[in-house]
This record gives structure tokens, sequence and C-alpha cells, in this order.
């Protein structure tokens, strides 16, 4: 399935926000924009599961990108979208069922605060607080989080290796590192 | 400990290419190819619901399909939004001005003639 060749993309994605932010011509962001309508139809899938919905959520998006983003300075444009995107999502399942629906628990800024507390770690105290905060961690997440970043496996190989589902597999990977980035949260707190 | 296990702190923030998706999507990649786009997955929330969402839809060729027809209507979106503010830049422009002087002098120009041919007529002028 060859994706239709991107001419512009010798320009990066902060290059194009600075750009349109330069001389507010609307072009710069319809390129950007257009880089990141795969990842969106997929947010908008994931939350919504009809694929015509999600194509009707998606517009209503880039509609809600071009309103908002002059309005703003916006930083860290993919985590900017990623919110807008899944507020939008999260918006649309509350109207459709009338129920609340339970934000992410993985709120973008959780990572980058504890990464953001830890770079003043030196690399060795760092490395030793990992290594600590991995013994602590259940042996099938640390099974999955060693094989994936340490041995570079694919979720499929690690799939092969251990047995495990698929699923499971993401899911101790996932809830591995947000274990590990909480203990190594609190062990930088106490010192 | 080795150095590799720090990547776990890390946050993708690389720019997308969407090829490498797509051809993840199809399983096209290699293990090696595999694994990048996984740790793209894992350290990156955005990447991470999109593959789960995108790997929902049935006919993975429908996928390039929507992507272009989206991408058609965004274009269209914009474009239309420029051609509305081209206009009004016209319309705020100095013949806005002239179009409503002229306006306003044939509608003088009209009462003046209409009021001459009911007087011809013997109408009274209204006075």
């Amino acid at each position: 399935m060859p994706v239709n060749r991107d001419p512009n993309n010798h320009i990066t994605d902060q290059e194009l926000l600075d750009r349109f932010y330069a001389d507010g011509n609307k072009e710069w962001l319809g390129i950007l924009l257009s880089r990141y309508t795969l990842l969106l139809l997929g947010v908008c899938m994931k939350y919504l599961k009809q694929e015509e919905e999600a194509k009707d959520c998606v517009q209503q998006i880039f509609v809600k990108i071009i309103t908002e983003l002059p309005k703003y300075k916006v930083t860290y444009f993919k985590s900017w979208i990623y919110t807008i995107a899944r507020n939008h999502c999260l918006m649309k399942l509350r109207d459709q069922h009338g129920r609340k629906v339970e934000l992410s628990e993985n709120m973008l800024a959780d990572w980058d605060d504890v990464s953001g507390k830890s770079r003043h770690l030196e690399k060795d105290r760092l490395l030793e607080l990992m290594g600590e905060s991995l013994g602590e961690l259940g042996e099938d997440q640390k099974r999955c989080i060693l094989l994936f970043y340490l041995e570079k496996r694919s979720y499929q190989e690690i799939v092969d290796i251990t047995g495990y589902t698929l699923m499971q597999v993401k899911s101790y990977i996932q809830n591995g590192k947000r274990n590990l980035k909480l203990l190594i949260e609190r062990k930088t707190s106490k010192t | 400990m080795n150095d590799d296990l720090l990547n776990i702190l890390s946050n993708s923030n690389k720019d997308i290419d969407n090829q490498l998706l797509m051809d993840y999507l199809s399983g096209k990649l290699s293990a090696e190819k595999n694994h990048e786009v996984e740790k793209m997955m894992a350290d990156n929330d955005l990447f991470n619901d999109a593959m789960e969402g995108l790997q929902q839809i049935r006919n993975k060729k429908d996928i390039q399909t929507y992507v272009e027809q989206l991408n058609r209507d965004l274009q269209k979106n914009l474009t239309k939004k420029r051609q509305r503010r081209e206009k009004r830049k016209l319309k705020e422009g100095p013949w806005g001005y002239v179009a409503a002087i002229v306006i306003i002098m044939l509608c003088i120009a009209s009462y003046y003639v209409v009021k001459k041919v009911l007087a011809a007529h013997g109408y009274p002028s209204g006075k």
C-alpha cells in the first residue's frame, strides 16, 4: 500500500508550524495536517469504532484545529493535536451515550513530568534506580520490558518467546513502563 | 546495566513516517522495523492509540482511500477559507467604496427621474 509521497518532507513539522505562525499562510497548515490524517483516523477509530463516524470526526477535528491553532502558540504540536483529537472523541462518545467516559489514565504530562524530574540525575544514578525498580516489577512485566527495550524484540517475537498473547505483551510493556516511572519518581523524591 | 534501558524513559517525538506505519499494518516489515514502530507506540500515546485504531479497520486497503479523501476535503476547506478571505479583502478595498458611491448616485438620479416623470403626467409631487 504505497502512501503518496509528501513533496515537502524536507520541511519538519516544527518548521511548518513556525512558518504558519510567521505568515499565517494556511498552506503550511494544510501540509502539516495532512501528515497527521492517518494518525487522527486511527485515534478516532480507536474511540468510535465505526469507520464512517471516524472519518467525520477527523474532519471535525481539522476544523477545530484550523480555528484554534492561530489563537495559541503551540510548542508541542504532536501532544497538542493528540489532546484535541482524544477530547473530541470522548466528547462525542459522551454525547452519544450520555455516559461519563473516564479520561485516559496515561495523561501526556505524566511521563514528561518524570523524565523532567529525573533529567537532573546523573546517568549512573538513573541506571542504578532503573535496575532497582526493575527488580521490583512483577515477573511478567519485567520480562516483557527487558525483551522489548534491551533485546529490541518486536511484539510478535515476544509473543513467540513468552507464550503470552499479543494483548498481554502490550499491556505488560505499557503497565511495566508506567510502574517503572512511578517507582523511579518515588525514589527520586526521597533523595 | 545496559544504557538501552534508559530508552524506557524516553518520549518519542519523531516526525511521522506514514509509509512505515502502513507497512507495519500490512505486516510487511522485518522484525527489526516492527520493533522500531512498536517502540514509537510504546513511547507515544498518539502513535499507540492511532495504530490500535487503524488495526480495527477491516479492509486495510480502505485506509489509504480514506486518508486521500480526508486530505482532499482538508485542502478544499482551506482553499474555501482562503477564497472567502480574499473576497472579503476585495470588498474592503477601494472598489467597495466606489461601488457604494455609484449605487447611491444611481438612486439619487432615479429619484429625480421618477419625480420628473410623475410631474410631467400631472401627479402631485407629494408636498
